[in-house]
């Protein structure tokens, strides 16, 4: 039944292509809005993340001169790979004064005919001295980790559920972490022991660069927990004066090192959806007032009736804001669908570690989108309100057909 | 009710020429009483719209006032004075003046919607349909209509609120003789009812339903 509410209704109905061109503009624009800010959000949960997880103030790696990858950059994001030093080279870490806690870490590289279509990265751990994995292990609720136990990183797939397959030998999966957005989710965590097992199996399969070690006798890494009260920086210059022949790196750096390249970025992406945005809003804008325009026998003819200017703005508003939300919702929809099934490869795309955010981030994100949206629908009736009231809307009506 | 100009006129600014204006209307006292119906026919750009369109209220004159019973309308606000013209105000605009959204019968009852929340008065709508000979398009789009039925579809829905004032801008204009009268018969009866009304037309056939003629010569009124 015809009232004042449905008539901004109708009239959309009755000029369907202009309306959907409209609703297809602030769809644009409530998805950059959205899809943007949901990556640039995406990007820093990822960083943060990713220094929480490394859970140490200070790396200490081996220097290796043949090296084709920079040990300080492997665990957050390089290829994977191995490297290791004389596990002497913990006690001497642990003897500079300001080390509170150091733990040795293993690594070793999957070989790429493994179990999945790419190298994994394997980190284990020293259940003795570990104040690094294990807390990660807590926070995922997951148990102790025994003899060829691991946890995998939420990038790893698995296609035989529990089991995954190293070097010919099966290790059983306890769990899985939640996403860094870093290499570190690409990676399989295990104690000293399960890894022993792995590399000896390496060498047996020819397939380990360092034949000349054995593993118990090496270690790839010593992570250090600063005491309190001691600066990092000056434990870490200490490290490096008094130990010799590693490389000594704080949390901090490694991961600033990666943060001035995603703050370029959240940069970029912010200036483009801001760009999308305007010309979204340029389009809302120039559509609505065609359409007003088309339209202007229209209002002049409801003037006649007797509308007022309040009535017809707000016949005008209601419109704007009807085209602007169905545009709103369906932008926040559509980008929302595209992040949650390709949040990796955007991830991956942009070269830099992305989280989904939560979804209660996401729900402020999408309601600030449709504030947007709203905001548009405003302008655009505005436009249209001040076009119909230019002239005297009585001369409309005499101009005739 | 009584609609009554004084020393109503119209200046319009001309383009080009900065500065010039151009008298649309020419100061005039005109007044309407309750009952009688008055035609003003006049040469086209004589000022019979421009006049029209001041008495509804919807261009504010140059110069001087014009009060329905004895209220100045330009003195009122906007909102008011648009009020009054949409429940005491028949206003028939030279043209097309249909919503294309709406099927023919909404765009009848539309008047009423913009004010009242209750349902529309659907069968005084559909009855004025019948008078004026649509009854059978009033499911249809404005588009579907013939020039001469959107005319008649606008004398429908200046009738739906039966208003005390009727101001019709050429009504019948591309009105076959038959439908000529039956709009003729219809302003008639209105002004019978006790509406005021005023005319403009070019139909020399509209002359034996008026009280009074006049005509309009360059923006001057002259009775005939
Ligand atoms: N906005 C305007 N600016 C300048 N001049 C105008 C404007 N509107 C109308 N006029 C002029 O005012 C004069 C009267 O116009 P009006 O529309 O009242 O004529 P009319 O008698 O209704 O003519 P018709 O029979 O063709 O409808 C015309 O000469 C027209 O050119
Ligand atoms: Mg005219």
């Amino acid at each position: 039944m015809l009232s004042l509410k449905n008539l901004p209704w109708r009239n959309l109905q009755g000029y369907a292509g202009r309306t959907a061109a409209l609703v297809f503009f602030s769809m644009l624009m409530a998805a950059a809005i959205f899809g943007g800010s949901m990556i640039v959000s995406g990007v820093l949960r990822g960083l943060s993340e990713a220094e929480a997880r490394l859970g140490a103030d200070i790396v200490v790696t081996p220097v290796d001169a043949n090296s084709s990858f920079d040990a300080q950059t492997v665990l957050l994001q390089a290829e994977p790979g191995y490297f290791y030093m004389d596990k002497g080279k913990l006690d001497e870490v642990a003897a500079v004064e300001g080390v509170e806690k150091a733990t040795p870490q293993r690594y070793m590289a999957s070989a790429k005919a493994g179990c999945c279509s790419a190298r994994l990265q394997m980190i284990a751990f020293d259940p003795e001295t570990d104040f690094v994995i294990g807390p990660w292990l807590k926070d995922s609720n997951l148990s102790e980790m025994g003899l060829m136990d691991v946890v995998i990183g939420s990038n790893v797939t698995v296609y035989n559920d529990n089991i995954i397959r190293f070097y010919d030998t099966e290790c059983r999966i306890i769990g899985q972490f939640e996403p860094t957005g870093t290499t570190l989710d690409n990676c399989v965590y295990m104690n000293f022991e399960t890894v022993n097992v792995l590399i000896n199996a390496s060498f047996e399969k020819r397939l380990n660069l360092y034949e000349k070690y054995s593993p118990e006798d090496v270690i790839s890494s010593v992570m250090v927990r600063t005491a309190s009260g001691y600066d990092t920086e000056r434990v870490a210059a200490d490290i490096r004066a008094k130990v010799g022949g590693v490389s000594v790196a704080t949390a901090k750096n490694m991961v600033s090192g990666i943060s001035d390249g995603l703050k370029r970025i959240s940069r970029s992406i912010t200036f483009t959806a801001g760009m999308l945005w305007l010309i979204g809003l340029f389009a809302v804008m120039l559509l609505f007032v065609m359409m007003i325009h088309e339209r202007k026998r229209e209002f002049a003819s409801l003037s006649a009736m007797g509308a007022d200017r309040k009535v017809i703005s707000d016949i005008v508003g209601k419109e704007a804001m009807t085209v602007c939300l169905m545009g709103g919702a369906a932008g926040i929809f559509f980008s929302a669908a595209v992040l949650y099934s390709f949040g990796g490869f955007i991830g991956n795309y942009l070269g830099a570690g992305m989280v989904v955010p939560s979804t209660g981030t996401a729900f402020v994100l999408a309601g600030l989108a449709l504030c947007s949206s709203l905001l548009a629908a405003k302008v655009a009736a505005r436009a249209a309100v001040w076009y119909i009231f230019r002239t005297d809307v009585s001369l409309v009506l005499k101009e005739g057909e | 009710m009584k609609l009554e100009a004084k020393g109503l006129k119209k200046d319009y600014t001309r383009a080009g020429k900065s500065g010039s204006v151009f008298e649309a209307v020419k100061p005039l006292d005109f007044a309407l009483k309750s009952g009688e119906l008055v035609e003003i026919t006049g040469r086209s750009g004589s000022g019979k719209s421009t006049l029209l369109s001041m008495m509804a209220g919807m261009l504010v004159p140059t110069g001087g006032s014009i009060c329905i019973d004895d209220m100045d309308i330009y003195a009122m606000e906007e909102e008011e004075r648009s009020k009054l013209r949409n429940g005491r105000i028949g206003l028939i605009p030279q043209g097309n003046t249909a919503l294309l959204s709406l099927t023919v019968l909404e765009n009848v009852m539309l008047p009423f919607v913009l004010y009242h929340k209750e349902p529309p008065p659907e069968d005084r709508a559909k009855e004025l349909l019948m008078k004026v000979g649509l009854f059978d398009m009033k499911d249809e789009r404005p588009n579907a209509l013939s020039g001469g039925e959107l005319r008649r579809m606008a004398v429908a829905r200046a009738l739906l609120m039966k208003p005390a004032v009727l101001l019709a801008d050429e009504p019948t204009a591309g009105l076959d003789d038959a439908n000529v009268e039956l709009v003729m018969e219809l302003l008639r009866s209105a002004a019978d009812e006790g509406a005021s009304v005023l005319l403009v037309t070019h139909e020399n056939e509209a002359r034996k339903y008026a009280d009074r003629v006049f005509n309009m010569a360059g923006g001057r009124l002259c009775s005939n």
